[in-house]
């Protein structure tokens, strides 16, 4: 069976390095295309599972082949029609090649070739061989769920919670988490961020025992603070500022959708003190404008909350979770219970999350998150923070 | 598992997405020995595997017709399951080691080679049948029997119906443990003609299926008891040559079902049969155990409802009076 897991090390060295492409611009090129991907799914109604499986195809492909012999977009276009016929939610090929069409301009779409379909249905079968038809994909999404079910607390807080990290659940698609961390222990990550973002602190749960630390420990063995910092910064580190690295290919792609015209320009900079020390006092004019959702269901059962459909911010990277799609039977639980999840030790030791505060910057619009619990001082990166 | 550095080796970082035919030239890790299987919808290959010290693989080819947009969805939603299932590699269950194909879909035919890349076991059911010297000890046939029995029920707790057990698809390692082969592909066998004029065996077939009537998990006991009785007895339990004559051979042996077990949407009547009594199988199957017996009538029961499922089976006294050794 093939194993999807890579450490730090190996993710670097990857066939687009080998190629030549440095790691700032293959890692731009995953997140547009992961970007692509999830807003090509979401104008054609796709559900978050199918975006995310997709998505999942398209970092794994790139663990084999070079950006420079697979242009990105259409790579992605391929993740997410295949994707679409595992989760049995099939889209027309020529469908998904109209909407791309739409998203791109015309220098990006002209890498599709004379005959876009033909070449896609060329790429679904390099794509099956290059993931060893391992199609079946599982994404922190039903975790987050689960593990919300399990904790005690108050609810509104506890929905407001889950739907944060669901959003940080869609964000990570665009970093490379999928390929060094299982589902289980990322949803455990980014419900902890949830958790210290939006001050809901779990001091009990269902099924505790003497032995549990904290409430992740009831899932997940092993999980240190230093592997949870460090999948939380891979997250957080989407909202810094990016600078382009100038004579790149090409520029990313900005298929999301334009601002609406009230709103100002986003500043170029951010509008916080660079020291650390300082607390900002930042306005933020109300979370819930972030997360505009109703919150989840309390009783978890089915799958993921059924959202109002998302008004369209100006949100670069934190895109909107799409209406669940939901299958009326849950498949009875499995027999035999995959083996039992133990976390593995992070490569290289993360920054440190302290204590004060935390400023989450989005590229295409500010919005700050004063934060009391934390700060994040991590050497040589602070750029990305302040 | 461990990640192996070599796998993130790109195998042909020169190709082109038009160049599709050099990246599966590379990509060659398979070595065809001889074939050890044609069955109805595919030939299976012994095959070495290169990229692994030559170690012997199986190998199933399975031609799929490609349709307007590209590898049917159902052969993708299969092959997905049977990925998935090999996470929990269960003991009865074969293992899939890889799967693959061939590249370029054959010219104009617009067909697709798939190749499933399985762990070569010794033999099949079949040919150990043929092949024991004499009747199998009575602990054999028990813990053969729950071997079958715990792989069914896999599938059928992952919600798949095997439709076609039979001993050709048991296998039997050296070991003398059984592992359930050949399913999971049925909707893509449906959209594929046949490969090759194998008649497709009926003995196995339950009522239900015969009768055109609908089915379920339930077609795997049936299936599976007619298996248990031929352990015994190193031959068919109800060997016939068509639908109809299968049907009076099954009559024969349980009985003709009562007027109320008939299933109401079936072209076939009742009435075409005569009122066979019900055989006692003692002395069908000799020398079997009491408990083996009253299993497997339990499981040649003609309204499926009726009949144990395989979960009830593994719990019946033949395999819990005493411990499988
Ligand atoms: N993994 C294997 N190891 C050894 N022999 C096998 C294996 N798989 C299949 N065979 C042999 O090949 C025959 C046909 O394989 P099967 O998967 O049943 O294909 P079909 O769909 O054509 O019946 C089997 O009856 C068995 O004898
Ligand atoms: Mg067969």
């Amino acid at each position: 069976m093939p194993y999807w897991y890579y450490d730090k090390k190996d993710l670097q060295n990857t066939p687009s390095f080998r190629d030549g492409i440095n790691n700032d611009t293959e890692n731009r090129y995953r997140k547009e295309g992961a970007r692509f991907i999830i807003d090509t799914g979401s104008k054609m109604d796709l559900g978050y599972n199918t975006v995310a499986t997709g998505v999942v195809y398209f970092h794994r492909f790139y663990m084999f082949h070079s950006f420079r012999t697979f242009p990105r977009y259409i790579t992605a276009c391929c993740c997410l029609f295949l994707a679409g016929k595992v989760e049995e939610t099939p889209k027309k090929c020529k469908d998904i090649i109209k909407v791309a069409k739409s998203l791109l301009n015309e220098e990006k779409f002209n890498t599709f070739g004379e005959d876009p379909k033909e070449e896609v249905m060329t790429l679904e079968r390099i794509l099956l061989q290059t993931i060893k038809f391992d199609l079946q994909v599982e994404h922190p999404y039903s975790y987050l769920l689960k593990y919300a079910k399990c904790l005690k607390g108050d609810k509104t807080k506890l929905q407001k919670m889950v739907q944060m990290a669901w959003t940080f659940v869609n964000d990570s698609l665009c970093t490379t988490l999928c390929l060094q961390w299982e589902p289980e222990v990322i949803a455990v990550a980014l419900m902890f961020l949830a958790g210290k973002l939006s001050k809901f602190e779990v001091v009990d749960w269902n099924g505790r025992a003497p032995k549990h630390n904290a409430w992740w420990d009831m899932f997940v063995e092993d999980i240190t603070m230093e592997l949870l910092e460090d999948i939380c910064h891979q997250v957080l580190d989407l909202y810094s500022i990016q600078t382009q690295p100038s004579g790149g290919e090409s520029p990313p792609l900005p298929p999301a959708p334009k601002p609406p015209k009230n709103e100002k320009k986003p500043p170029v900079t951010p509008p916080i003190s660079a020291s650390p020390a300082a607390p900002a006092k930042t306005p933020v004019k109300n979370g819930a404008e972030f997360y505009p959702y109703a919150p989840p269901p309390v009783a978890y059962t089915a799958p993921p909350p059924r959202l109002p459909p998302p008004p369209r911010l100006p949100m670069g990277l934190v895109y909107d979770a799409p209406p669940a799609r939901f299958v009326a039977s849950v498949p009875p639980p499995p027999l035999v219970p995959p083996p039992f999840l133990r976390a593995r030790s992070p490569a290289s030791s993360p920054p440190i999350l302290s204590a004060a505060v935390i400023a989450i910057h989005c590229s295409d619009c500010v919005k700050v998150f004063s934060l009391c619990e934390l700060r994040v001082t991590k050497p040589g990166r602070s750029q990305s923070f302040y | 598992m461990s990640t192996d550095s070599s796998t993130i080796q790109s195998p042909a970082s020169a190709a082109s997405i038009s160049n599709v035919n050099a990246l599966f030239q590379n990509a060659k890790k398979y070595e065809e020995l001889n074939v050890i299987g044609t069955g109805a919808y595919g030939t299976v290959y012994k095959a070495r595997d290169l990229h692994n010290d030559g170690h012997i693989v199986a190998m199933k080819k399975v031609k799929v017709a490609l349709t307007e947009d590209g590898i049917p969805l159902s052969t993708v939603r299969e092959i997905a399951l049977l990925r998935q299932l090999e996470a929990y590699r269960h003991p009865n269950i074969v293992r899939l080691l890889d799967v693959c194909h061939g590249g370029q879909p054959m010219d104009r035919d617009q067909q697709l080679v798939l190749f499933l890349v399985f762990e070569h076991v010794e033999q099949d059911l079949d040919s150990f049948l043929k092949r024991a010297p004499g009747p199998l000890s009575e602990n054999r046939i028990r813990c053969m029997s729950h071997d079958i029995l715990s792989g069914i029920d896999f599938l059928h707790s992952h919600r798949i119906v095997h439709r076609d057990l039979k001993p050709h698809n048991l296998l039997v390692t050296s070991a003398g443990r059984v592992k359930l082969a050949d399913f999971g592909l049925a909707k893509t066998y449906d959209t594929e003609m046949k490969l090759t004029s194998v008649v497709v065996t009926l003995w196995y077939r339950p009522p239900e299926v015969l009768l055109g009537a609908s089915y379920n998990t339930a077609v795997d006991v049936w299936s599976c008891g007619c298996v248990l009785a031929e352990l015994h007895t190193r031959a068919p339990l109800l060997p016939a040559s068509s639908d109809s004559e299968q049907l009076h051979a099954i009559f024969r042996l349980i009985g003709r079902p009562p007027r109320y077990e008939w299933p109401d949407s079936v072209s076939i009547m009742r009435d075409s049969f005569p009122d066979y009594p019900p055989k006692d199988l003692a002395y069908v199957i000799p020398n079997a155990h009491p408990h083996a017996l009253d299993l497997i009538k339990r499981m040649l029961v003609f309204d499926p409802a009726k009949r144990l499922t395989a979960l009830d089976c593994l719990e019946h006294p033949y395999f819990t009076d005493e411990p499988i050794s």
